[in-house]
């Protein structure tokens, strides 16, 4: 702890032809708190630095100090559109480390893809409205908050919570969903083929919205690579890596599903991608929620690190002793290292997971898709103008809660 | 019926992934810092492409003290579909480091590291040697210290409060008769009036 206090450091210097520009980080069209510090010529980006930095809430830091189980309620605020996929990598890997991934039941497995999916449109859904917003394209935000509540509620019925329901837990699930839970899901099924339709009726043909998009924010397969570049971006430049297809985590290699890609690698690529992604995830839902009429249990049968059921406990002494343990001192967790990664809404979401054999973990290392798709934007940006700037902002899809963490 | 808690085992913390469970996860190398250079590029140019990510983990107590860990991917960069990236190859690169000491930058092999070293730097307090901009990412640029450091305290440090800004120093508390006229003095004295009934 010798740093002195340095002078704010120049980011980028001002020559006889440019200026330099900051954008952010309380722009409405930077999707949260995001500095650009741009060089340009006229209106020509000449250099963007995006500056990140101001929602750093030291989540990891934080999950270092909490038990195994209560870690998992700060990682969700990470990817705060989509927290269940986070909760969801968290479990996979610890289950990992404590060698009880074959023992997760079917059931869980299933409602996890359910929720993951649903998650999933949930958060395109906002990607969808802000980034049509940013164009000027006002009404369609209405439509995609819409169905995005319709989700938030479902989430709301099993969680308790419409943000953070916190329900994948390690082990299965917080519990089984509830009374009438299945029928709404139901209704929701049959309502967003036609919001979906209403959707890309509003966008996808419309003139003003294919100008400012096809061919802005070129990124190559060679690019995206180099920028780690991951999720819908990466497969609209026609790279069909998809974690679920390449490393199927809860069960994902027995869906029929596909993984749509484009070859052009522009804003309006990554467009088309998400919206096909959307209804790819409509296909899985539909099949996992074929597969849930059948009941069956929701959690692991290991004392260690699953609580007894609440009747049990006035009951059994061992029940009781187990209830008492896990809430008062958590569970350990073998001494080990791993990494786990699934395909959040924004792409690969990876955790690296080390545990010294402490009811705590040791480290927590993400590897947050949205920073490194952002990161990507110092190579896109240049030579493009500052309203262009916006649209691959928009489609790059960051949640400064995860590239800050 | 005996306690099914793991019981800590003493020393884990010195090196976890040694102790690790079989998982089929990733391959996993342990690389000299001297030969680490060499040795991503020489796992670039055989395929793997993709830097997944590059972390760092702090086992106070141990020498070298910290592991910045790389993630490596197999993906080749070109147009393909999932039936011909199938299961790309994934490998861990683990490379101890010791307080005060550096590694060299891969930010010009993969330009993903740059923002990823400067995390490092940042939170772990790791210098990255021959990295074009190697500043404080996430922390303000003039903070003290790396917060993931073990020995860093949890809450933070106990910081002074910063001094108020002159602009925010209201003149008239301060010192000096405002505009009004009214002092503090002189609305003191107006109340204490009105308290003991004097007009």
């Amino acid at each position: 702890m010798t740093m002195s206090a340095t002078p704010p450091p120049e980011i980028i210097a001002q020559t006889e032809n440019t200026m330099v520009l900051s954008m952010g980080p309380q722009h409405p069209s930077t999707h949260g708190v995001l500095q650009i510090v741009l060089e340009i010529d006229s209106e020509n980006v000449v250099k963007a630095d995006p500056e990140i930095g101001y929602l750093h809430t030291g989540i990891e830091k934080s999950a270092e100090g909490l038990f195994w189980t209560q870690a998992q309620t700060v990682i969700e605020r990470m990817d705060y559109l989509a927290p269940s996929s986070n909760a969801l990598c968290y479990a996979l890997a610890v289950e990992k480390l404590l060698g009880i991934t074959d023992g997760i039941p079917e059931r869980a497995q299933t409602i996890r893809v359910l929720i993951g999916e649903l998650t999933r449109i949930a958060s395109h859904c906002v990607w969808l409205g802000t980034h049509g917003i940013d164009l000027g394209a006002i009404s369609i935000f209405f439509y995609c908050f819409d169905l995005r509540e319709n989700i938030l509620d479902l989430q709301e019925a099993v969680g308790g919570a419409r943000m953070h329901p916190n329900y994948v837990r390690v082990g299965g699930l917080n519990g089984d969903l509830p009374e009438g839970y299945l029928a709404r899901l139901d209704a929701l099924i049959e309502k967003i083929p036609g919001r979906m339709r209403e959707l890309r009726g509003l966008l996808q043909a419309n003139p003003i919205f294919q100008d400012r998009t096809i061919d802005i924010g070129m990124l190559t397969p060679e690019e995206a690579l180099q920028w780690s570049v991951t999720g819908p971006s990466l497969r609209a430049s026609g790279v069909a890596y998809d974690v679920r297809k390449a490393f199927p985590y809860c069960g994902y290699q027995t869906y029929d599903f596909e993984i749509p890609t484009r070859p052009e690698g522009d804003a309006y690529a990554r467009f088309l991608v998400r919206l096909d992604e959307m209804d790819q995830s409509i296909r899985l839902i539909e099949q996992a929620r074929r597969r849930l009429d059948k009941p069956g249990p929701v959690m692991i049968d290991d004392p260690k690190v699953a609580l007894p059921p609440k009747e049990t406990i006035a009951l059994s002494m061992e029940a009781l002793i187990h209830h008492f343990k896990l809430i008062s001192e958590g569970f350990r967790v073998p001494p080990g290292d791993v990494y786990q990664s699934v395909e959040s809404p924004r792409g690969e979401l990876g955790y690296y997971v080390v545990s010294n054999g402490e009811n705590k973990p040791y480290r927590i290392r993400t590897r947050p898709p949205s920073m490194y798709n952002l990161q990507a934007l110092k190579g896109i940006a240049p030579g493009n103008l500052i309203a262009d700037l916006v649209v691959m902002i928009g489609s790059l899809d960051p949640v400064f809660g995860e590239v800050d963490r | 019926m005996p306690s099914t808690q793991v019981p800590p085992i003493a020393g884990a913390a010195i090196d976890p992934p040694s102790l690790r469970p079989p998982i089929d996860d990733a391959a996993i190398e342990r690389v000299a810092p001297s030969e680490l250079r060499a040795r991503l590029e020489a796992l670039k140019a055989g395929g793997y492409a993709m830097l997944l990510d590059l972390g760092a983990v702090d086992y106070l107590g141990r020498a070298p003290r910290f592991d910045v860990v790389y993630h490596l991917l197999a993906l080749a960069a070109k147009v393909a579909t999932v039936a011909e990236i199938a299961t790309p190859a994934r490998v861990r690169i683990l490379c101890g480091v010791d307080e005060g000491q550096s590694l060299p930058t891969v930010s010009d092999v993969w330009k993903s590291a740059d923002w990823a070293e400067r995390e490092v730097y940042d939170l772990f307090g790791i210098p990255f040697d021959g990295h074009p901009d190697l500043r404080r990412i996430q922390m303000p640029h003039d903070w003290a210290g790396h917060p993931l450091r073990k020995d860093y305290p949890m809450r933070g440090p106990a910081l002074e409060r910063a001094p108020r800004p002159a602009f925010a120093n209201k003149t008239n508390v301060v010192a000096g008769s405002p505009p009004s006229g009214r002092t503090l003095e002189a609305l003191q004295e107006q109340v204490k009036r009105v308290r003991e009934g004097r007009p």
